[in-house]
């Protein structure tokens, strides 16, 4: 089969390279990652490297201007058996092992169609995404519909599924930052499923292939990561463990190139090691362990970091706050935790107590509610409500449609839903955008007084806290009750004082006294 | 002024130190107590024993192998003064060698006794008086010097160790060697070229006993050719000097007393660390029950700017071992990170055939319960050996049972000590046997010997034999 090449992407804005010389000649056998050619476009000089071992087949000139994605050349793959494999159709069946592809020994064939896995459109406003992870290696044999990758966007980690079935070429790197629509792998699809024990040997061969001669130095023994003792001075130099560190000598020993390249994990690392070859070894030494860690920033915490500093720039938020007695929610909850847990198979919480206040509250004050666009203002006739909730990736916030028309315990089911598929980071797209009030609750863990950051483009967000026994004045006399202080943090440009003040008191009132959420007074 | 690093002691720890020192571009000193440069290797040691060995070896082929390949000699006989005369010559031209390689590394050289006066201090004393040297760091490489038994008075006249061995006035008619290691059997081999009756004592059951047990049976067969006499897992008890006679008393292995007379009886029992008039005491460090300087795997003191290296140390009192560690000292002042592979340090016995050795010992893996497989490659079986009558020994290489990694290399043989080098090679990579069955060896070579003994231990397939 022949695979194409075409020219990379090289860097946002560059739509266009020139070809400056070819490397290999037409007809040359090239191994895999090999430099065929020099392309340069107007900022750089860079090399194109083989995707395939194979004969190479040249479809541009030099000196021509390609645009991105154009066809440069084409590697005919099969080629690279020397010359035992594409004519073994015929006589398969007389040696089935050696064949290439398990023409024969497995039932699946390759089809010769090569196809382009593409990063989807995931959402509105989302123009690049991370390659997450692949959950499948170079040269695997993917199914259909089989993931392949995890792609994280600003908003959410999807999983990346096969569009066909065959022998699947990465072309992007994890980690790598792709634009939607960019090729991050190719499958040289193949027909029919290998057999049992095909997956392995497909595996083997198809490495076989892209490896081309090499496949004797590719295989792991004990001498592999063995570093060479010039390249093990290095390593301890640079404080890489050989672990770390991808040998390319034989049978993966570590050269003394592969030292030299080897990178250090972690930037802090770097600077420690560099420190002491500087200093010699009379630093007085501290008691006590004294690393510091560096990672690299999610998309997802790039994105939280981003925006919400552009709310603090963009907006003028202000807060304002008030105190709820929650005992007669206390009571209710207690009077009927068992039967409304019998009847709908979820607890009955604070949550959808606050939600139903907030979609009252919110009828009456639409402007807490709206939001800007431009030079317009927008009301809308129903309350999306937004529930923060914090994952080990940071902050999501999944909507509650149309929570004026849900009864108690679909509130707390759709939360209970939604909140379970955040941890889990399986929330679309979809359910996490287009909410028109949040509802953030520090209290969970522990927050007495907080101001909470509007959620943007909405205009205002309630913050819960923790439920504390204070002593209160209640006609004329002290008692104990248990206090939540709210906070509603707001637009001041769309919303008034009050209106934020009034919908946080109407808040208030429907928290501290239930029967008027029923009465809707 | 003061130095950035002060190395005591000029033997090829000391002066290799030194150099790599210069190197890296620190302000270096040297001291050496005697008058010329290069330690007991340079001036008592490796060189003029090699220089003496190539000379008696030169006799030896002359008077029982030239007739053989049709070379006759009328006449022939040895004159030791002019041997000891080349020998001495030889040395000076390497000695100078290191004063050249001082000059130009722009280090200074102190001639006299270096002693500690504190951590930073050392005072020289000279022909002509003392002088105080300022330092930071100090490298200590005062080796060894050869060692005893209690009961033995070293006249240096008739009972003698390897210094006075090399400059004898006469060749000795009977020779009693007392300890059948490495210098005992150079030594023996000289002399016994030159014509003298050689006996060795030893009080283990093999000759060259730190060695894989083979090569100690195959010096033995080879050295009994020449006429040598072995007395093993005897226990020597007495040296008398007589005058011109030596009287030495030993038990034997069934607890009766062995009595050999002989005029020269050459102490060869072992070195020992060397660090008497260094002023240890003055800034707290202490050695071991061996006399050895106690470092940590640094090759640092517990002082923290002192480090020692070379036979002072723990490990092979080997001038290549010494070598490595003053490099790798030297490193480590400049912060670099190196470090010494001592499995991997090889072993040479300059007798002939030779003697080298590298990595682990049949006998020591079979104590820590290894698998392991063996092939070996005798060299009767090389048309190269043959060639120039150097059939004795044999190449005996040590595998793993199950990745085939060479875990040991042991050759007895012509050019052993060369030809160890590409074991030394293969094992820092980790080769395994049939690596190095599969690389082509020139023909006709000693090593091919090599590669067969390869083959034979990877799959048992030797190709000549």
């Amino acid at each position: 089969m022949s695979l194409e090449i075409k020219v990379p992407q090289v860097g946002e804005s560059i739509t266009e390279v020139t070809l400056a010389s070819w490397v290999k000649k037409n007809g040359d056998y090239v191994e895999m990652d090999e430099i065929i050619c020099e392309l340069e476009s107007d900022k750089a000089t860079f090399e194109l490297n083989a995707e395939a071992a194979g004969v190479l087949s040249i479809k541009a000139e030099e000196g021509d201007t390609l645009e991105i994605g154009q066809l440069i050349a084409e590697i005919d793959t099969d080629s690279s058996q020397n010359g035992s494999g594409s004519s073994s159709g015929g006589d398969s069946s007389e040696s089935p092992k050696e064949e290439f592809g398990g023409d024969s020994s497995s039932e699946a064939k390759p089809t010769g169609e090569v196809l382009e896995m593409k990063i989807p459109s995931v959402g509105e406003s989302i123009t690049e995404v991370t390659i997450g992870s692949w959950l499948k290696k170079d040269g695997d044999f993917v199914e259909m519909d089989e993931e392949i990758a995890e792609i994280e966007t600003d908003k959410a980690t999807q999983e990346f599924p096969a569009e066909a079935q065959g022998i699947l070429r990465l072309v992007a790197s994890e980690g790598d930052v792709v634009e939607v629509g960019a090729v991050i792998a190719k499958i040289e699809v193949m027909e029919g499923k290998p057999s049992s024990n095909g997956s392995s040997e497909e595996k083997a061969t198809s490495e076989d292939a892209s490896a081309g001669t090499q496949t004797s130095e590719s295989k792991e023994t004990y001498a592999t990561g063995h570093a060479s003792p010039a390249a093990s001075k290095i390593l301890s130099e640079k404080g890489v463990s050989s672990a770390d560190v991808q040998g390319t000598g034989r049978d993966g020993r570590i050269t003394k190139e592969d030292a030299a390249n080897a990178q250090v994990k972690s930037v802090a690392k770097e600077t420690q090691t560099s420190r002491s070859q500087v200093q010699t070894p009379a630093i007085p030494v501290q008691p006590g362990s004294r690393n510091s860690n560096r990672e690299k920033m999610t998309n997802l915490r790039k994105t939280i970091s981003r925006r919400l500093v552009a709310v603090k720039n963009e907006t003028a938020m202000l807060t304002t706050f008030n105190e709820v007695n929650m005992k007669p929610i206390m009571d209710i909850r207690k009077k009927y935790k068992e039967s409304f847990k019998e009847k709908y198979e979820v607890g009955l919480g604070f949550m959808s107590f606050f939600t139903k206040a907030v979609c009252v509250a919110l009828k009456e004050w639409p402007s807490v509610n709206g939001m800007i666009d431009e030079n317009e203002l927008v009301y809308y006739d129903y309350c999306d409500v937004s529930i923060a909730v914090s994952t080990p990736k940071g902050l999501v916030t999944p909507v509650v449609r149309n929570a004026e028309g849900l009864g108690f315990h679909q509130i707390e089911s759709e939360i209970i839903r939604l909140a379970t598929k955040a941890r889990d980071g399986k929330l679309s797209i979809d359910e996490m955008t287009g909410g028109t009030f949040t509802i953030t609750n520090g209290g969970i863990f522990g927050s007495m007084l907080s101001t909470p950051i509007i959620n943007p483009p909405q205009s205002a967000i309630l913050g819960m806290h923790n439920i504390v026994e204070r002593p209160m004045a209640q006609n004329g006399e002290v008692v104990v009750l248990p206090i939540m202080y709210v906070a509603l943090s707001y637009d001041h440009r769309i919303v008034d004082g009050r209106e934020s003040v009034s919908f946080l008191v109407r808040v208030k009132e429907l928290l501290e006294d239930p029967s008027r959420l029923l009465l809707e007074v | 002024m003061t130095y950035d690093v002060t190395i005591i002691g000029s033997g090829p720890g000391g002066y290799i130190a030194a150099v790599r020192c210069a190197q890296l571009g620190m302000k270096t000193a040297i001291i050496e107590k005697y008058n010329t440069l290069g330690g007991t290797c340079l001036n008592v040691g490796c060189i003029p024993s090699k220089a003496l060995l190539d000379s008696s070896e030169h006799y030896h082929n002359a008077e029982t192998t030239f007739s053989e390949h049709g070379i006759e000699l009328k006449n022939l006989k040895v004159n030791l003064e002019q041997m000891i005369r080349r020998k001495s010559e030889v040395v000076k031209q390497t000695t100078d060698g290191v004063d050249y390689l001082m000059k130009k590394n722009k280090i200074d050289v102190f001639s006299g006794l270096g002693s500690f006066v504190d951590k930073n201090t050392i005072k020289v004393e000279k022909e002509d008086g003392e002088e105080e040297i300022k330092t930071d760091k100090v490298i200590i490489a005062t080796g060894s010097k050869p060692s005893s038994l209690p009961f033995i008075e070293l006249d240096k006249k008739r009972v003698i160790t390897s210094t006075e061995a090399l400059e004898l006035k006469e060749v000795p008619k009977h020779m009693i060697i007392i300890g059948g290691g490495i210098i005992g059997m150079e030594l023996g081999s000289v002399y016994g070229r030159l014509g003298s009756k050689v006996s060795v004592v030893e009080y283990l059951d093999s000759l060259i006993p730190t060695m894989d047990r083979t090569m100690g049976k195959e010096l033995q067969k080879a050295t009994k050719k020449l006429g040598f006499e072995f007395y093993l897992s005897h226990k020597v008890t007495g040296v008398e000097n007589k005058g011109k006679e030596v009287i030495v008393s030993a038990e034997t292995p069934k607890g009766k007393t062995l009595e050999l007379k002989g005029d020269y009886c050459l102490v060869s029992v072992g070195r020992k660390p060397y660090t008497e008039g260094l002023g240890l005491e003055n800034i707290g460090i202490e050695t071991d029950k061996q006399g050895r300087i106690e470092v940590n795997e640094d090759l640092r003191t517990k002082v923290d700017n002192i480090w020692a290296i070379g036979d002072v140390v723990k490990g092979a009192m080997l001038a290549h071992k010494a070598e490595e560690e003053g490099v790798v000292v030297a490193e480590r002042i400049a912060g670099q990170k190196p470090h010494v592979n001592y499995l991997l340090i090889p072993g040479v016995v300059y007798t002939w055939p030779e003697v080298a050795s590298v990595g682990h010992t049949e006998e020591a893996l079979k104590e820590s319960g290894k698998a392991y497989k063996k092939g070996s490659f005798p060299f009767k079986a090389s048309g190269r050996a043959r060639a120039s009558m150097d059939t004795d020994g044999l190449v005996k290489v040590l595998a793993d049972k199950e990745t085939d990694e060479i875990l040991g290399v042991h050759i007895c043989g012509p050019r052993a000590a060369d030809m160890i080098a590409e074991a030394v090679v293969a094992m820092e990579y980790r080769a395994s046997a049939e690596d190095i069955g599969r690389i082509s060896h020139a023909h006709p070579t000693f090593t091919e010997s090599f590669k067969e003994a390869c083959l034979a231990a990877s799959d048992n397939r030797p190709l000549n034999i």
